[in-house]
């Protein structure tokens, strides 16, 4: 985490085209920071009238603090902040299937998930009260209307749940709770196998390695940040993780 | 993980902990058989669909190694693989006959859920090593996409709704038993549907977990 790495985002086009795409996830992994140039911007809020994607940057807004001195309302909070982004992220994505070329039944496995994702929202503002907070989502790099361009960061919404839960599990002292991430997570893996099929069928691309990646708080936050306009932030950050078989957290 | 005490065996875990990698490994030794039966040449699989049993059939075999290599870590002694009669005894077709996908297809989706719900079930018990918790869960995950990937292929969602076993056989309605909860922490969901596709998306947003002994009574029959 020592070297922060930047990318300089010049064009639109940039954040589209697929290389790209994987260079930011993985940047932003590492806790990499993201310069945009100059008419960017306006070219975001142009995206932003076309898809309804809210154009304020990532990160810009009030400081949310996560404190894992709760213990595992600490994660609970973490699960929701990722379930907020989900949940609004295919909400926008229902709301513009009429102007998109994402096909029937890519919109009723969508229009599925959307459900589940808001669920598990709702869920976990129910049972954390007062320790809720609510979350401004942002899309700098999304046309809502463009098939590749919402399955592809859908792919990776999916794909950064499974992995965050899969890291967040060994932090629950309840078993309850441990339980109940068990419940969602696999349900995450499921989104996220069917939309790799939408975009790969008939490939083993639904499963893309024999073990799924553990990350850490800190590595899913990274990558979170980019399309959350709250700062996320952590104390008492757990000093310990213990790696999944990839290595990769 | 009795008998590997019994046996005189000194275990670096903690006896919960093999006891939970040996029953995975029952499971997985079962999947991995059963994709390596179906994936041989001339069996059930149409071309076009092989790439995808090929994968999960290599996922298997590699969960298998991994079990074993962890159990042996802890000081254990994994439990050889156990004869398989995927047939339960002539309670379903062979499902690895030529032009019997859909029985193959059928037989993987009830493994997988069963995989799903059974890996849930044993998470809590290996709370007291993050290790191999993590091992477990980056597992538990891989088997949920399994499972949804060939209910596609049966024409089944990707999530199961209410306890719904989608058109297997009867026999395979205690692999769906209890996944129409909707109580989650305490809470009633039920109205959280509302507007969001009704008590089917609420049940279809939580996998529910099996005890040992369901999962048991689930692959005996599958044991020859």
């Amino acid at each position: 985490m020592g070297d922060r790495e930047q990318t300089l985002i010049s064009s639109v086009s940039d954040l589209w085209e697929p290389k790209s795409r994987r260079d930011f996830f993985k940047m932003m992994a590492v806790g990499g920071s993201v310069v945009f140039l100059p008419g960017i911007a306006t070219a975001c809020a142009t995206m932003g009238s076309m898809g309804g994607a809210n154009s304020a940057t990532a990160g810009s807004g009030a400081t949310v603090t996560i404190d894992f001195a709760k213990g595992d309302v600490a994660v609970l909070q973490f699960a929701y902040a990722l379930e907020q982004l989900e949940a609004d992220f295919y909400s926008r994505v229902v709301a513009a299937f009429s102007g998109s070329d994402l096909t029937p039944a890519d919109q009723g496995v969508l229009a599925d998930i959307k459900n589940h994702e808001i669920i598990h929202r709702e869920f976990l503002k129910t049972a954390l009260g007062s320790n809720g907070f609510s979350l401004t989502p942002t899309y700098p790099n999304v046309n809502f209307s463009n098939r590749a361009s919402v399955l592809g960061t859908a792919r990776a919404f999916e794909d950064l749940g499974v992995a965050a839960y899969n890291g967040a599990g060994q932090y629950l002292t309840d078993p309850g709770n441990l339980t109940l991430a068990g419940k969602i997570v696999s349900v995450e893996a499921r989104h996220s196998a069917a939309i790799r099929r939408m975009l790969s069928p008939h490939t083993g691309d639904f499963a893309p390695n024999a073990f799924d990646n553990v990350f850490s708080p800190a590595k899913v936050a990274g990558v979170a940040q980019g399309f959350i306009v709250d700062h996320l932030a952590f104390a008492n950050a757990p000093s310990t993780f213990a790696q999944g078989p990839n290595n990769n957290g | 993980m009795n008998n590997t005490i019994a046996n005189g065996v000194v275990s670096g875990a903690p006896s919960d902990v093999i006891d939970v990698l040996q029953f995975a490994l029952l499971l997985e030794h079962l999947e991995a058989e059963y994709y390596t039966r179906g994936t041989k040449m001339g069996g059930p699989v149409p071309q076009s669909d092989l790439p995808v049993f090929n994968t999960i059939r290599n996922h298997e075999n590699a969960h298998v190694a991994a079990l074993i290599q962890v159990i042996q870590s802890k000081g254990g002694t994994p439990a050889p693989k156990p004869n398989f009669d995927f047939t339960a005894k002539g309670a379903v077709p062979d499902p690895f006959g030529a032009g019997n996908y859909q029985i193959f297809l059928a037989l993987a989706q009830a493994f997988e859920d069963t995989g799903v719900r059974a890996y849930k079930g044993q998470a809590g018990r290996l709370m007291s090593d993050t290790q191999v918790l993590s091992a477990a869960l980056s597992i538990h995950s891989v088997e949920a996409r399994h499972a949804s990937m060939v209910r596609y292929l049966r024409g089944q969602k990707g999530w199961i709704t209410g306890d719904d076993r989608g058109g297997l056989p009867a026999f395979a309605q205690p692999i769906y038993d209890g996944e129409a909860n909707v109580t989650q922490a305490g809470v009633n969901l039920s109205a959280l549907g509302n507007g969001n596709g009704g008590i089917g998306a609420v049940t279809e947003a939580f996998d529910e977990p099996l005890t040992k002994e369901q999962v048991t009574a689930i692959v005996t029959p599958f044991l020859a």
